[in-house]
């Protein structure tokens, strides 16, 4: 897959050569938590604690007294300031009430890491336990005490639908639900329960902070350094320009590591105490504190067929665990929505979901929020709708799911798209029918996921000897995307993608990109990158004209030399125009990619956050082999053929690295990865020994195909695609455990223990009803 | 990490004490406390970051490096018990001018993405083929099986290993 050289990037199966690559296979790349500045501070932070309580009193004088300690803060010390997109919930510090555990209530800077800590131990803090909101059903109810009870007081989003306990609410709705329903051949019930779970990147996040007179230069892990640098100047009151957030090489993040989150804290400490100030997560403090774990969900869902088995109408209900805060998850409920209807035809719609707060930690953004866990739901309760009217599962999938022009559950109607290839490929990939050992069954699950449009930019330049660099707001964390933006400038321009170097991750270098998040890097970047290259073509066609005496527009730019078309012995190195233009009119391109059109449904939508109607929506199909062990519970995934609709692949090895890596996620948060709360709300699993992820040892064989037919609105016909593939493995395991259990496991991660229980002689749940009316 | 300094024990198991470590066959003077960890020993005093820490606790194998070419977790190996001993990390790794073979072959194959396990699942690579050169891929998941990765699923890196563990066989002629 990588052993061909020097082809368009129209062919993405080319070599692929990693920027960043020798940097990270030495040692020699810097990631934060590898920088020491002179005179270098240690931070630490006082949590919480517990879950919800008062604080009665909190004394940091005998930190302060600490040898070594230089700075102490609290909520006392910062600007006034509540913050927080959609609605502004929070604060740096614990102001009176504490409502995780992992909320940060004082923090410290000290000569040594063994002296902050010694001075965390020194604070008093007196905490009032209250009894802890963590059902998010029972905080939905009207006598429930308020995760804030001032939440009315706050600034929020005027599209954010929110009362009491519910941050955020949307429904979708098209048609006639009820009726369409009371008029179904078959009417099938489901309720499933996820638990929430963590992103888990292997790097623990790191920040360095350090003042130069009124500047402030910000090293940190995160995905998103334009976000990160807005959060600094919102809560201390800085303007743009005088923040510079830079990223070192980025160890991961899957969503973990959006947003802003500590980089005020520690640049408020090290203006303090007149030092460079560095915090180094601990593995338990990236488990409890950061508000980016992935959401726990409860779906019911209730949907109705006719007599050929076609859906007619479905209804949900969804209930998301949204923790303390609503960090940047104001849009989850229509998200989860979205997920909950599937991609499917449903011509009559009614679908609600809840994100509450609790006192849980805050969710967030996580490898395609809300989808491993609502494609998991629907994707369950669609085998189940299948069995009930004895049709083939697969078959089930073609008939009722989405094709090129037919209409949505929201009334989209779609242009070209891959779902049904995806079925078809998938399926013969790894076909679902072939025989199996008793220990074992195949399952299947489809996935959908939208591609994000959003504002980004970046320059291109060449220098006097022809090598060139791309300046880019873009975020690489491993993905390779910010990696590819060399093809896509070296085909511009007629050079190779390594005459191009990166300058990345400085929000002070680069014009205003998103960052890594929403799938989004290629997909919008990576057309500013094009825009830019293609100023520099144009300069390059001038400078080559001329010399060549001839028109610009016959000019053609391949393999490093400009040549006249139909004439390719008339030719100049490109170099040598480098060189030229390095005495005259530089070789500078800038690109700026607008926000692309959304198209639009015809559904009725309650707080409506744009996510009904989906720009270049992706497909896939997984299709799975599990075998079961039944004296334990236990469960192996052998196999897995996924086959993908993320338009045309620009990079083919770093397409399956998502693919390879999004499956793995996707086994380890159906078979074991999930939080567990002690009653007091408190994780009692915040540790990887604890919090099992996959190893090289439980790797299936995977299978990976791209359908490549459906361009999307990105360049060169791309679509996003990191996310989509961490939607439709979980459901798909789920399904294969069905057929082994003889009944859906509803809850997830689906350990051993939930499945052995289900395997004992006398059901156990009833979750499901089903009704068949007029047969 | 260093916390445990801290801790139990009087005054002299405190006491700073000096000796030398190799690491990548360089002799280094180092004056640590007792309970310093490797991983600190190397990242902190001696300067090479190359090797990560990931969660301090043995559990996700980013701090692997060799200690007389057996894989320990640097995390919670005490430096002073590698006196005596050779210590080696992914800084090692190459030659002065070419990358090894496992390190070009994992490039290749696509099994660097974030790249912050890489130095540990390099270093357990390299003495999985020092004492297995021709493992079959279960043995190469197994001995891998200590590091965890979270961007790859593993593929890739399985197959970079199962292509160095050809190269340097028909290298070496064996």
């Amino acid at each position: 897959m990588t052993d061909t050289v020097d082809q368009s990037v129209q062919d993405g199966r080319r070599r692929f050569v990693r920027a960043d690559g020798p940097d990270k296979v030495t040692g020699s790349g810097r990631y934060t938590a590898d920088l020491q500045l002179a005179g270098m501070l240690h931070a630490k932070f006082l949590y919480a604690g517990t879950a919800r309580g008062r604080i009665r009193r909190l004394d940091v004088e005998p930190a302060r007294r600490v040898p070594g300690v230089l700075a102490v803060l609290t909520d006392a010390d910062v600007p006034d300031v509540r913050y927080s997109p959609g609605v502004a919930d929070r604060r740096l510090f614990a102001r009176g009430t504490v409502r995780f555990e992992g909320e940060i209530v004082a923090a410290v800077a000290a000569t040594t890491p063994e002296a902050a800590s010694a001075a965390i131990s020194a604070i008093e803090l007196e905490l009032e336990p209250l009894p802890p909101i963590t059902d998010p059903e029972a905080a939905l109810s009207e006598d429930s005490p308020l995760v804030h009870p001032d939440w009315a007081d706050y600034d929020a989003d005027e599209g954010v639908v929110r009362s009491g306990n519910t941050a955020s609410f949307s429904s979708l709705s098209r048609g006639d639900a009820a009726s369409a329903m009371a008029k179904a051949e078959t009417v099938l019930s489901s309720r499933y329960v996820a638990d929430g779970c963590h992103a888990v990147p292997i790097e623990p996040r790191a920040i360095v902070a350090q003042w130069e007179g009124e500047k402030l230069t910000v090293w940190t892990s995160t995905q998103v350094p334009f976000d990160a640098r807005a959060g600094i100047c919102e809560t201390l009151g800085l303007p743009t320009n005088r923040v510079r957030v830079v990223v070192p090489h980025l160890g991961g993040g899957f969503g973990g590591k959006c947003g802003f989150h500590f980089e005020a804290h520690i640049a408020a400490l090290a203006r303090a105490a007149k030092r460079p100030v560095k915090l180094v997560f601990t593995r338990a403090e990236e488990f409890l504190a950061p508000d980016r774990r992935r959401e726990g969900m409860t779906i019911e869902l209730t949907s109705g067929l006719d007599g050929d088995g076609r859906i007619v109408a479905r209804q949900g209900r969804l209930v998301l665990d949204g923790g303390a805060y609503l960090a940047d998850k104001a849009f989850f409920p229509q998200l989860a929505a979205m997920q909950a209807t599937g991609p499917y035809q449903i011509p009559n719609l009614e679908v609600e979901a809840h994100l509450v707060y609790t006192n849980h930690q805050p969710a967030g953004s996580v490898r395609a929020p809300t989808a491993p866990q609502g494609c998991w739901a629907v994707e369950s309760h669609t085998d189940e709708l299948a069995a009930a009217i004895g049709m083939d599962p697969v078959r089930f999938r073609q008939v009722n799911g989405l094709d090129t022009g037919t209409t949505g559950p929201t009334g989209q109607v779609y242009d070209a798209i891959g779902l049904q290839d995806c079925i078809d490929t998938a399926t013969s990939m790894l076909d679902p029918t072939s025989e199996t050992a008793d220990d074992e069954a195949y399952g299947v699950a489809v996935g959908w996921w939208p591609s994000f449009s959003s504002p980004s930019g970046a320059y291109v330049k060449i220098d006097d000897d022809g090598k060139g660099q791309i300046i880019t707001g873009a975020q690489e964390c491993g993905t390779g995307a910010v990696m590819t933006l060399r093809q896509l400038a070296a085909d511009e321009v007629g050079l190779q993608p390594e005459d191009f170097e990166l300058v990345y991750q400085d929000t002070s270098a680069a014009p205003f990109d998103m960052g890594a998040t929403g799938s989004q890097t290629l997909f919008n970047n990576g057309r500013a990158v094009v825009a830019a290259a293609s100023q520099l073509a144009d300069q390059l066609k001038e400078l080559a004209a001329n010399r060549l005496e001839a028109s610009a527009s016959d000019i053609v730019l391949a393999d490093g030399h400009a040549s006249v078309t139909g004439t390719p012995s008339v030719t100049v190195p490109i170099t040598e125009l480098a060189g030229e233009a390095a005495g005259g009119a530089l070789l500078l391109g800038h690109g700026s990619s607008p926000e692309l059109a959304y198209p639009t449904g015809t559904a009725t939508c309650v707080g409506d956050q744009g996510m009904s109607a989906w720009l270049s929506p992706q497909f896939s199909c997984h299709v799975v082999k599990v075998r079961l062990d039944r004296d334990t519970g236990v469960a192996r995934v052998t196999n897995v053929a996924a086959a993908h609709d993320s338009g045309r692949i620009l990079n083919h090895t770093g397409a399956l690295g998502q693919v390879h890596g999004g499956i793995m996620m996707g086994i380890g948060q159906a078979l074991t990865e999930g939080t567990v709360y002690d009653d007091q709300g408190k994780q009692r699993n915040a540790m990887l020994l604890e919090y099992k992820l996959q190893t090289a040892a439980d790797g299936p064989a995977i299978n990976v195909e791209f359908i490549e037919s459906y361009p999307g609105e990105g360049p060169a016909g791309a679509k996003g695609l990191a996310e989509a593939p961490n939607v439709a493995t979980a459901a798909a395991v789920s399904n294969a455990l069905a057929k082994l259990a003889g009944r859906p496991i509803r809850q997830m991660p689906m350990t051993a223990e939930r499945v052995w229980n289900e395997l004992k002689p006398s059901p156990s749940n009833n979750d499901t009803s089903i009704t068949e009316e007029g047969r | 990490m260093s916390d445990a300094t801290h801790q139990e024990g009087g005054a002299d198991a405190a006491r700073p004490i000096s000796y030398t470590l190799s690491v990548n066959e360089i002799n280094y003077p180092v004056t640590t406390s007792p309970g310093s960890a490797l991983l600190a020993v190397l990242r902190n005093d001696i300067g090479l970051t190359g090797t990560k820490e990931g969660c301090d606790d043995c559990e996700c194998g980013a701090c692997m490096v060799l200690v007389d070419g057996q894989p320990v977790n640097s995390c919670s190996y005490l430096a002073a018990q590698a006196q005596g001993r050779a210590v080696s990390t992914v800084e090692g790794l190459a030659d002065s001018s070419d990358l090894h073979p496992l390190q070009q072959l994992l490039l290749d194959a696509g099994g660097v993405q974030c790249g912050f396990c890489t130095p540990g699942m390099l270093m357990s690579a390299r003495a999985l083929l020092d004492r297995n050169p021709n493992p079959s891929d279960d043995e190469i998941r197994i001995g891998l099986s200590g590091n965890l990765c979270r961007c790859t699923g593993y593929d890739s890196i399985v197959a970079a290993v199962r292509q160095a563990a050809d190269q340097l066989d028909s290298s070496t002629g064996s």
